[in-house]
C-alpha cells in the first residue's frame, strides 16, 4: 500500500515535470504567414505547442499560457529544407573515391588506403559497392553543431555523405535536439549513387562503375526471386546466400525506395535517367544544374530535382597565354540562374539544396539570382519548405504552416529577398531558438562543417589568418597527363601541416603558411627512386583551390576543390 | 500585317521541324557523284526523300518544299565511316581486370564532345567507337552516326550489329606495368597469358550458356545469375556480336583466327593489323575484315614490321580492308589516308574510296544502310569543294540522312555571332577570372579529361 503511494507520487511529480517541459507554448500574433500550402494570411496568429503547430489563421486563439510574440513586421515561413547535405556527419579523414586512373596500377596505394579506411564489414563487396550503409548510424548528437544553419532559417536537412559509388542511405533530420532518435525524422529516406570509381580495383572507371551497378541490380533481383522460391518451399532447394549488400536493393528494385543520383551535369543526367528507366526505378537527381535539358524526360519519367545552389563561377585566375575557356562552360555558367524558373514553369517538381557550397549566404544569393532570372520567390519558398518535404514523402507532417504539422517555423523580420535577410526566431520541432546577431560575414555553410572562411576579406575583418584547412580533391596537370589525388590540410594559426597524396605516394608537406589570398607549402616526392622537391603556391577562393606545383622539372598547374 | 509575319513564322517552324526529322526532300543538282559502288556519275543528281536516297539521275525534280542545292563542280561521296574511334567517350579504357566484356562504351557516350562537329568537318557521319586495349577482352562498342545537337539517345545506330573490343600484345601486357608496393601484376603479363586469359572466358560463357539452357529445358529449378561479362560472350558465340580485334603481330592475329575458329565464330575485323600483309591469305579464308592505318609505322616496336603496302596486299587477296583513325585528330582527314594507298600499290579509286566508306560499312555491319550512294540507303553524304582525294579539298556539306551536320558557308557567317556571344559571356560575373596571375595554360589534350589511358598515351599515341 505504501509503496503504490509511493508510486502515484512519482508519476505525479513526473506528469507535472512533463506538462512544464512538452507544453511550452508560443504564439505569434498580428503577423504575415506564409503558409505555402494555402494562401498567405496577411495578419494572422500562429500558435506552437508541444512539437506541433496547434492552430493558425487570422483569428486562432492564444492560449492563456503561451509566451506571445508580437508578430508586427515579422512573416512566419514553413521551416527552410536544404534538400542535400552532410550535415550532422563527420568529416570523412580522406577521400575514399574519385576519378582514378581507368587502368594500370595507378591509384592502388590510394585505394589500399581507402580500403583501410573504410569501416570493418563483411560485405561481399568493396567499399564503395555497399548500399547497406546508414547515414543516420553517422550522425552526431547535439545541436550546437547547426548553430550557423539554424540561424539561418533552416530547421531540417537531407543528410547523406557522398564519397564511394553508394553514398548510403540518407536520414532527414531536424536541425535540434540532444539525441539523434529525437533529430530524426524519417530514415531512410533514400539511396544514393554517385558516378564514382574505385581507384585501382574494379570499377576503376566510369565504364565499370555502370557495368558494376548493374550486376548488382541483376543479382538482387535474383535473391529476390530466390528468397520468395525459398520462403515458399524450403525442401529441395539450396538455401539463398546471405547478402545484406544485395538485400538493401530490393526494396530500390521494387520501387520502395527511391534511387538519389548525384547527377549535376547533362552526361550524367543522361545516364541517370537512362539506368534509372533500364531498371525501373524511382529516382531522383541531385544536382541538376543542367536538369533544363531534360524536362520532357523528368516530366515522363517523374523525377524530381534536388537542385543546388552552389552555382559556377569562374575560379582560375586569369593568365594571357591561357586558352579562353570554352563557350560551352562560358554558356552553362550563365545558364544555372535560369534552371529552377524553367523547372518550375514546366511542372517539374524540385528541391533546393545547398550543393556543398562553403557559406550559408550562397544558398540565398543564388535564390535571389533565380528570382531574377524566372523564378517566383513563392515557388522558391516552396523549394526550400513543401516541396521537399512532398519528395522526401513527409508532406503529411511538414513543410507548411497548418495545424498539426511538426513545429518548424522560420519567422523573418522585412523581405526574406532582401541582401541583408534578418531571422529573428527559429521553431525546431517546437524549440524556440533567437538567432542573436545578423550572421557573420561568412559562416558555416548549409552543407558544410566547422568554421570556413570563404574569402581573404573574411580574414581582414577579423584580423586572423583566413582558414584554409581542410581536405581538398586535387588535380595536377602534367606533361604526360593529369594526376589527381588529395591535400589533407591541418591549419594551427598561420602555420600549416598535412599530407599530399597522389598515384605518387603520400608526401608530409613542410614550411606550409597561411598567404595573402590562399596557402604555399613545399614537399618531397620519390619519382623512380629519385627525390623531387616541390614547392605549391595555391590561391583559395570558397571551396577552390588553384595553384601550381613548382619543381626542377618546372611549373604545373593545380587546381582542387575542398571537401564539404 | 501581325497576322501575316505570324503565320509565315508558323510555316517556318513547321518547315524546321519536319527538316529536323529527317523529313521532306533534299535534291542535290548537278554534282560529280562518287558512288563507291557503282563508279563515277557526272553531272548527277541525288533526291533524298524522307532521309533516304529516293533517286539518282540527270534532271530530277522534286516537290516545292524541297531544299535544293547547287552542286555544280562539286563532287559528292558517301559519308566516311571510321571504323575505329574513341571519340566522344568520357571513358575509354576499364583497366583493372583482364576481361571488361560487361562494360559498355554506350554508357560513355558525351554528345558535347567538339571532336564531334570537327570529323563532320571532315566528312565523317559514322563511327565505331570502341574500348580501349588494356585487356585480352575489353568492353562493348558502339556503331554512332555523329547526329550533332541531337540528345545522345540519337546517336546509335538502332539495327547495327553488337560489337565488342579484344586486344593482344603490348598493351594488354603493359596494362599492369606499374603496380603499387604491395601490390600484385594483372595477369596476363604475357602474349600466351593473354590467348589463355580469352579462351577461359569462352569455356566459362559455353558453361553459363549451358546454365541457362538447362534452365529453359527445365532440368533445374533455380534460375542462373544475369551475368553481365559472360552473356555478351555468349552473343559472341552465337554470332550476334562482333569481334574488333586490337592487335599488331601477324602470330597474335593468326592465333585470334584460330581460337575463333575453335569456338566457332568469325572474328569481324582485326584492328590496326600492321603486319596483316603477311597473312592476307589466312585472313581471307577466314572472312574477317581488317582495318589500318594507311602509312603509320615504327611508333613502337610492335609497329617496327608495318609497311605501306599493307591495304594494297590485303586489297589484293580479296580481304575487306578499313583505313580508320583511332584519333580525334586524324578522323578529319581519312580522304586524305584514303589517297594514299592509290600511291602505295596503285589501289583503283573507287577501290580507294571504298575503304573509307563501304568497306568499313560491311566490317559494321551497316552496309544495308550506308557507305554508299545508291537508292534505298541513308542520306549521309559529303559535297566537297574538290575531289576529296585532293588535298586542297574540304567538305563543304556533310549530311546524315538528308539533314545537314556541317554546312561550310553557314558555319563561317556563324563566326561573328559566336563571338559577340562569347564577348557578352565574359562580361558576365561568373565568367569574369578572380585576378591577374594565372598558372601556365594547360597544355591541349587530345582526350577527355576523365581519360587516363596509360596502356595507349604509352604508345605516344592513342593507337
Amino acid at each position: 500500500m505504501k509503496s503504490k503511494l509511493v508510486l502515484y507520487a512519482f508519476a505525479a511529480i513526473g506528469l507535472l515535470f512533463g506538462v512544464s517541459v512538452s507544453a511550452q507554448s508560443y504564439a505569434i500574433t498580428n503577423a504575415k504567414i506564409v503558409t505555402v500550402s494555402g494562401a498567405t494570411i496577411e495578419k494572422g496568429t500562429v500558435v506552437v505547442r508541444d512539437g506541433l503547430i496547434e492552430s493558425v489563421g487570422p483569428d486562432a486563439r492564444v492560449p492563456a499560457d503561451a509566451q506571445v510574440f508580437d508578430g508586427t513586421g515579422l512573416t512566419v515561413y514553413p521551416g527552410f529544407t536544404d534538400a542535400f547535405s552532410n550535415l550532422g556527419l563527420a568529416a570523412p579523414a580522406r577521400p575514399t573515391t574519385g576519378g582514378g586512373p581507368g587502368g594500370g596500377g595507378g591509384g592502388q596505394a590510394a585505394a589500399a588506403a581507402a580500403a583501410a579506411q573504410a569501416p570493418s564489414s563483411n560485405s561481399n563487396y568493396p567499399a564503395g559497392l555497399r548500399p547497406e550503409y546508414s547515414t543516420i548510424d553517422d550522425v552526431r548528437a547535439g545541436e550546437s553543431q547547426f548553430d550557423a544553419n539554424r540561424n539561418a532559417g533552416f530547421t531540417t536537412a537531407l543528410s547523406v555523405g557522398r564519397e564511394r559509388i553508394f553514398n548510403g542511405q540518407s536520414a532527414l533530420i531536424d536541425l535540434a535536439g540532444d539525441s539523434v532518435s529525437e533529430m530524426t525524422v524519417k530514415s531512410p529516406v533514400a539511396m544514393h549513387i554517385s558516378f564514382s570509381t574505385i581507384p585501382g580495383q574494379y570499377p576503376g572507371s566510369l565504364l565499370g562503375t555502370f557495368s558494376a551497378l548493374r550486376q548488382m541490380f541483376n543479382d538482387a533481383r535474383r535473391l529476390d526471386e530466390l528468397n520468395k522460391m525459398y520462403a515458399a518451399n524450403p525442401k529441395g532447394m539450396k538455401r539463398p546466400e546471405a547478402d545484406k549488400s544485395l538485400e538493401a536493393l530490393i526494396p530500390v528494385l521494387n520501387r520502395q525506395m527511391t534511387v538519389v543520383f548525384n547527377a549535376n551535369q547533362e552526361n550524367e543526367i543522361a545516364r541517370a535517367l537512362d539506368l534509372a528507366k533500364e531498371y525501373n526505378l524511382k529516382a531522383i537527381i541531385a544536382g541538376g544544374q543542367e536538369a533544363d535539358k531534360f524536362i520532357n524526360r523528368l516530366k515522363s519519367q517523374d523525377v524530381a530535382v534536388l537542385l543546388s545552389l552552389n552555382f559556377p563561377k569562374r575560379t582560375a585566375a586569369a593568365n594571357p597565354d591561357a586558352d579562353p575557356e570554352s563557350l560551352e562552360t562560358l554558356r552553362f555558367r550563365a545558364n544555372v540562374p535560369k534552371v529552377a524558373g524553367k523547372l518550375a514553369a514546366a511542372g517539374v517538381k524540385f528541391a533546393f539544396q545547398s550543393g556543398g557550397a562553403t557559406s550559408v549566404n550562397d544558398f540565398f544569393t543564388s535564390i535571389n539570382r533565380s528570382t531574377e532570372n524566372g523564378l517566383s520567390k513563392d515557388a522558391a519558398v516552396r523549394a526550400m519548405t513543401l516541396a521537399p518535404a512532398e519528395i522526401f514523402g513527409v508532406s503529411d507532417r511538414m513543410g507548411s504552416v497548418e495545424a498539426g504539422k511538426i513545429a518548424n517555423l522560420t519567422v523573418v523580420k522585412g523581405d526574406l529577398f532582401a541582401n541583408q535577410r534578418t531571422i529573428t526566431h527559429v521553431f525546431v520541432d517546437g524549440k524556440l531558438f533567437e538567432p542573436k546577431a545578423p550572421e557573420p560575414p561568412a559562416g558555416r555553410g548549409p552543407g558544410g562543417r566547422g568554421p570556413q572562411r570563404t574569402d581573404g576579406a573574411a580574414s581582414e575583418s577579423n584580423g586572423g589568418p583566413a582558414n584554409v584547412g581542410g581536405t581538398y580533391s586535387i588535380s595536377i596537370q602534367t606533361p604526360d597527363g593529369g594526376i589527381t589525388g588529395s591535400l589533407n590540410i591541418v591549419q594551427t594559426g598561420s602555420t600549416l601541416t598535412g599530407t599530399m597524396t597522389t598515384d605518387l605516394g603520400s608526401v608530409p608537406l613542410r614550411d606550409g603558411r597561411v598567404t595573402a589570398n590562399g596557402m604555399s607549402f613545399a614537399g618531397t616526392v620519390s619519382v623512380g627512386g629519385q627525390s623531387i622537391d616541390f614547392t605549391v603556391q595555391a590561391a583559395v577562393s570558397g571551396n577552390q583551390l588553384s595553384g601550381s606545383v613548382t619543381s626542377a622539372m618546372g611549373s604545373m598547374p593545380m587546381t582542387g576543390t575542398k571537401n564539404p | 500585317m501581325n497576322r501575316i509575319v505570324g503565320i509565315f513564322s508558323i510555316l517556318i517552324l513547321a518547315a524546321s521541324i519536319a527538316f529536323a526529322q529527317g523529313k521532306g526532300e533534299v535534291l542535290i543538282k548537278n554534282a560529280t557523284v562518287l558512288t563507291a559502288s557503282k563508279g563515277t556519275l557526272t553531272g548527277t543528281d541525288i533526291l533524298i526523300r524522307d532521309g533516304k536516297i529516293a533517286r539518282i539521275g540527270k534532271g530530277l525534280t522534286a516537290g516545292s518544299g524541297a531544299k535544293v542545292i547547287d552542286a555544280t563542280g562539286k563532287f559528292v561521296s558517301p559519308g566516311i565511316i571510321d571504323a575505329h574511334s574513341h571519340s566522344m567517350l568520357s571513358a575509354i579504357n576499364e583497366g583493372s581486370l583482364a576481361v571488361t566484356s560487361m562494360t559498355r562504351t554506350r554508357d560513355m557516350l558525351d554528345p558535347n564532345d567538339i571532336t564531334i562537329y570537327r570529323a563532320l568537318a571532315g566528312g565523317v557521319t559514322s563511327a565505331l567507337l570502341l574500348h580501349g586495349s588494356a585487356n585480352p577482352i575489353g568492353g562493348q562498342s558502339t556503331t554512332v552516326k555523329f547526329k550533332w545537337g541531337h540528345p545522345v539517345e540519337d546517336y546509335p545506330i538502332a539495327d547495327a550489329p553488337l560489337g565488342i573490343k579484344f586486344a593482344l600484345g603490348e598493351n594488354v601486357k603493359r596494362s599492369s606495368f606499374n603496380p603499387q608496393p604491395g601490390q600484385t601484376f594483372r595477369y596476363p603479363r604475357t602474349r600466351m597469358g593473354t590467348m589463355e586469359v580469352i579462351r577461359d572466358a569462352f569455356r566459362r560463357a559455353r558453361d553459363y550458356k549451358q546454365a541457362w539452357d538447362d534452365y529453359r529445358a527445365k532440368k533445374t529449378k533455380v534460375p542462373p545469375r544475369v551475368d553481365e561479362e559472360l552473356q555478351p560472350l555468349v552473343e559472341i558465340l552465337e554470332g550476334k556480336r562482333l569481334v574488333h580485334c586490337h592487335g599488331y603481330r601477324s602470330d597474335e592475329h593468326l592465333n585470334i583466327l584460330r581460337i575463333a575458329e575453335e569456338f566457332g565464330f568469325k572474328v569481324g575485323t582485326l584492328q590496326h593489323g600492321l603486319e596483316a600483309y603477311k597473312i592476307a591469305p589466312e585472313i581471307a579464308k577466314h572472312g574477317a575484315g581488317v582495318s589500318i592505318f594507311t602509312d603509320s609505322w615504327s611508333y613502337k616496336l610492335e609497329a617496327y614490321d608495318a609497311i605501306p603496302y599493307n591495304a594494297y596486299i590485303l586489297w589484293k587477296n580479296g580481304v575487306t580492308v578499313s583505313i580508320n583513325s583511332d584519333s580525334d585528330e586524324r578522323m578529319r582527314r581519312l580522304n586524305l589516308d584514303a589517297a594514299k594507298v592509290m600511291k602505295y600499290g596503285g589501289v583503283p579509286e573507287e577501290d580507294a574510296l571504298k575503304m573509307i566508306t563501304l568497306n568499313p560499312a560491311k566490317q559494321l555491319g551497316i552496309d544495308k544502310r550506308t557507305g554508299s550512294v545508291e537508292v534505298g540507303k541513308d542520306g549521309d553524304l559529303v559535297i566537297w569543294s574538290e575531289h576529296p582525294f585532293s588535298p586542297y579539298s574540304h567538305p563543304e556539306i556533310t549530311m546524315i540522312e538528308g539533314e545537314v551536320y556541317f554546312d561550310r558557308a553557314a558555319d563561317i557567317a556563324k563566326r561573328s555571332d559566336l563571338a559577340k556571344e562569347r564577348e557578352a559571356l565574359e562580361k558576365l560575373d561568373v565568367n569574369r577570372a578572380p585576378g591577374a596571375g594565372g598558372g601556365p595554360p594547360q597544355r591541349p589534350t587530345e582526350r577527355r579529361a576523365e581519360e587516363r589511358d596509360e596502356a595507349e598515351h604509352g604508345d605516344g599515341g592513342n593507337r
